[in-house]
């Protein structure tokens, strides 16, 4: 039987060209090969054997841990601010004037908002105590999406319990891994944080440059042609809290629609600012709410309560309340807070003065920084955020931190509070020029305007 | 990889479960199984039934190993599996693994044993060899994450 076998064997090789006897010959010599050659350490009889003592030594030593916290490499000074953040703010027991904070309409001080929070906070106790998907949804909740779904003019809305994590959780909603992402250089922190999350290929256009957008659509866009599932974002700011500048929504509409983009607008200083009711950008430059897929904004800075909100079409934001993870994953807002937006967007509603008020203001004080040698005023003159630059173009950036403390801390002991913005420089995107950041409140006076512009022209003056 | 109570905790399965006991004489006993299939198909010869199951058997390597991309379970990691093959993600890419060396040598062991039962018939010989080397060219180490002309890459 097995010399007929093997006779078989024979006669059938006998028959065979050569090549194939030369090729079935290679690949059984690598089968061999993978049965017999073996990786990792072997005992001299080619057992597999384990690390003796003084190889494990040798490997532990090598291994060096990474660290667990970075070192932050700056210390943060602490000042003590007491009682309400107004128009005026009691630093380290000084009352200051506070063009710091933003509190653009002044409503943090209204006593209505005040007393409805009361109320609210007797029925409700002080917190949700869940998330909005997890026993954490009330009434007011509901109310307050309504109601800032009518005012803007959405089909819905959806609330946040934290600005910051709004346009950080709705970027990555929708856009990931293999999405492109369009954005300006920049934005701020929270979308670079959520550009980030998202995992998408993120492409910076120059500040509000329209034609640098143009091209590097035109160049980007055909990198991605090859994979047919790929989506197309834009991401903008209404009014950038990194510059105060305003963006052309009108041409980021057009390009929306040339290139089929998706385009998110980030209205957190622009919502309750501008425009004749104080419906944003889309009501000031007249565009169609509907040509914007997403609309943040924010309650925490022309509205005086926390949180933040997305208005967009029913499928955009149902969307959003199972993959926004901010809103999945957070304790919804507390009731006494929701209730003061409410309230703050029912004022909205109730006094439409307050907003030409405000750009009046604006205006006023746009002009007056203008007049200050030392800076450079950067900013659009409708907008509540200016920032002022050093005008030197000598000096280093430390070098223009530290004066711009120096000047901070003069200002304030000439009772005006004033901040320069801070940034984490190493993990911005395009490092920031220094600057101090100016907030116009819509309760200042004109005295307390050219009070403001003195100190800040003698303080610079002094120092520079 | 040992099954314990509570599952694995494997957060990609697809990295391990080919190292499992048993999978050596499961993979060969589903070949096995088909090829005696095919041997019961009264009009199939015993040269084109080696080369069906070895043409199937490659085709299913192609596909499963080193077509589809990512894992059937959601990731918990910020992971680049998501764009690797199932070859790829074996054993974490570590390469000359007993796993992989099982996946590598099957084939040709089945090639062989194709030759033998064709009686090294030339036809038969072009096209199992032609399949043998779609199935060993993606497992060489220096085509780990490369896709050649852009096949597959997306």
């Amino acid at each position: 039987m097995s010399i007929l076998l093997v006779g078989e064997i024979f006669s059938i090789l006998l028959n065979t060209p050569t090549y194939v006897l030369v090729i079935e010959f290679i690949l059984t010599a690598s089968v061999l090969c993978m049965i017999f050659v073996r990786s990792g350490p072997r005992d001299n009889s080619g057992r597999k054997r384990k690390l003796t003592k003084e190889e494990e030594e040798e490997a532990i030593k090598n291994y060096t841990p990474e660290d667990l916290i970075e070192e932050l490499g700056y210390e943060l000074s602490s000042k003590t601010v007491t009682g309400r953040v107004g128009k005026h703010i009691t630093i380290d027991g000084k009352k200051c004037l506070n063009v710091a904070t933003h509190n653009y309409l002044g409503l943090l001080e209204d006593q209505t908002i005040l007393e409805k929070a009361m109320v609210s906070l007797k029925k409700y106790g002080v917190g949700s105590c869940g998330p909005r998907g997890f026993y954490g949804t009330l009434d007011v909740h509901l109310d307050l999406e309504d109601k800032l779904a009518k005012f803007m003019g959405a089909e819905e809305a959806v609330v946040y319990s934290y600005g910051f994590s709004t346009m950080a959780s709705a970027i990555p909603a929708y856009s990931k891994r293999n999405d492109v992402i369009f954005a300006d250089e920049k934005v701020n922190f929270a979308i670079q944080k959520g550009l980030q999350a998202s995992r998408s290929t993120v492409y910076f256009y120059k500040h509000n440059n329209m034609a640098d957008l143009e091209r590097l659509l035109l160049e980007k866009i055909p990198l991605h042609k090859k994979n047919p599932k790929h989506r197309r974002f834009l991401v903008a700011e209404g009014i950038y809290m990194n510059t105060g500048e305003m963006c052309p929504l009108p041409e980021l509409v057009a390009i929306r629609k040339k290139y089929q983009l998706r385009l998110f607008l980030d209205e957190g200083i622009s919502f309750g600012t501008i425009g004749k009711t104080g419906r944003g950008l889309t009501e000031l430059l007249n565009v169609d709410p509907l040509e914007i897929d997403l609309i943040c904004g924010s309650l925490e800075w022309a509205v005086p309560s926390v949180g933040g909100f997305c208005v967009g079409s029913h499928f955009i934001i149902e969307h959003q309340r199972l993959s926004g993870l901010g809103y999945c994953f957070s304790a919804s807002l507390p009731p006494l807070l929701t209730q003061a937006a409410i309230t703050a967007l029912d004022t909205f509603e109730e006094h439409p003065e307050m907003f030409s008020e405000l750009v009046e203001v604006s205006k006023k004080v746009h002009k007056e920084l203008a007049s200050l040698p030392k800076f450079k005023l950067s900013g659009d003159k409708l907008s509540p955020v200016k920032h002022l630059f050093l005008e030197d173009q000598q000096k280093t950036v430390e070098e223009k931190i530290l004066i711009l403390e120096q000047i901070v801390e003069k200002c304030l002991s000439n009772s005006l509070a004033i901040v320069d913005a801070k940034y984490l420089l190493d993990k911005e995107q395009a490092n920031p020029e220094p600057s101090l950041r100016i907030t116009v409140n819509r309760k200042l006076t004109d005295d307390d305007v050219k009070n403001c512009v003195n100190v800040l022209k003698n303080v610079s003056n002094s120092i520079c | 990889m040992s099954m314990i109570a509570g599952g694995h905790g494997e957060a990609n399965p697809n990295k391990t479960y080919l190292s499992a006991k048993g999978i050596w004489i499961t993979y060969t006993l589903v070949v096995v199984s088909v090829h005696i299939l095919l041997l019961a198909v009264p009009f199939l010869s015993i040269s084109f039934a080696w080369s069906i199951t070895n043409i199937l058997h490659n085709l299913a390597q192609v596909y499963f190993l080193h077509t589809i991309k990512g894992h059937p379970w959601i990731s918990t990691e910020n992971s680049s599996d998501i764009r690797q093959t199932h070859w790829e993600q074996i054993d974490g890419g570590e390469q000359f693994t007993a796993t992989r060396k099982f996946l590598t040598a099957f084939p040709i062991v089945l090639f062989l044993l194709t030759c033998l039962y064709t009686r090294n018939d030339i036809d038969h010989f072009i096209v199992n060899f032609v399949a043998l080397v779609v199935v060993l060219l993606p497992k060489l180490p220096y085509f780990h994450g490369v896709r050649v002309f852009g096949i597959n890459k997306y």
